[in-house]
């Protein structure tokens, strides 16, 4: 499979793609982009099976990147993380399309939980 | 809910969200403490909370010293010899967690600013007068302390808030 990772956090992108291996999901290609238009252009290019995304960057916010992916008829799943986790931004995650929301900070057994149907062990 | 007094309120689920915080990005247990900062160059994350329905700002700053951060960074990036970017990065993303957390706790309808970051903040001398109105919870990990400042109505000049497209619609009728 391959993955983008979305957060204008380089440690972020880090932790993310290591809570994965931690998580049991190793052997991806992770694919990373510094903010929501950059992740939108690699979505383009790239194809990736799944998308874990920051919600708020510069550029293009998450939920944004969100909304012009599901405009555009792409339909890859899409999760959230991010430090942000009101009970409004999961209703909004999850009407925009998204099939999760994971709070920062997270551990590889949230990552599980949340991913496991839909990445590969 | 950017009183003093709803702060003071939450003081002790504010010091569990730092002390979360603290374990989990740098693996090691965190206690809360009265210590302060080390001496020499301080790291801060300073990031705002508007909150759209009061239209009043909260400032949130994070300080760690330059020991803490230099763990932080290898921690986070699982590198021997962090570079300064990396330590501005790990820094930043440590108040942008906190910051986020915050706004979980005590907000419905906010926004979160982006975190601002600088490796060699100058830090004067505070006396309990330039605290007032403040609240400040601080927590230890590896001897080493971080402090977390709230403050209702701090300016936030320099902050970046993310974009969004309904902002630009709305810029595009007027």
């Amino acid at each position: 499979m391959k993955i983008l990772v979305a957060d204008d956090s380089k440690a972020m992108r880090m932790i993310v793609a290591r809570t994965l291996r931690q998580a049991g999901f190793s052997g991806h290609e992770i694919v990373e982009a510094e903010d929501g238009a950059q992740a939108l252009e690699l979505v383009g290019e790239e194809e990736p099976d799944l998308v874990l995304s920051d919600w708020n960057m510069p550029e293009m916010t998450g939920i944004d990147f969100l909304h012009s992916l599901r405009r555009s008829g792409n339909e890859v799943p899409f999760c959230f993380v991010t430090s942000e986790g009101s009970e409004e931004m999961r209703e909004t995650a999850e009407e925009a399309g998204a099939m999760g929301l994971i709070t920062k900070p997270f551990t590889a057994e949230r990552f599980s939980e949340v991913l496991s149907p839909v990445v590969r062990s | 809910m950017t009183a003093i007094d709803d702060l003071e309120d939450a003081r002790q689920d504010l010091e569990s969200l730092l002390l979360d915080v603290l374990n989990s990005t740098l693996g090691e247990e965190a206690f809360t403490t009265d210590e302060p900062l080390p001496p020499g160059p301080i790291a801060t994350s300073r990031l705002s909370i508007h909150d759209e329905v009061e239209d009043a700002y909260l400032g949130i700053e994070v300080r760690v010293g330059a020991v803490l951060a230099r763990l932080l960074a290898s921690k986070m990036m699982a590198a021997g010899d962090p570079t300064p970017d990396d330590l501005l990065d790990a820094v930043g993303e440590l108040g942008n967690i906190v910051g986020g957390n915050v706004k979980t706790l005590l907000y419905h309808t906010a926004r979160l600013s982006l975190p601002m970051a600088d490796l060699n903040a100058e830090i004067g001398q505070e006396s309990e007068e330039d605290l007032h109105g403040s609240l400040r919870i601080a927590a230890s990990a590896f001897g080493q302390t971080a402090q977390v400042t709230l403050t209702p109505d701090a300016p936030v000049d320099g902050l970046y808030w993310p974009p969004s497209q309904e902002d630009e619609a709305l810029e595009k009728q007027l």
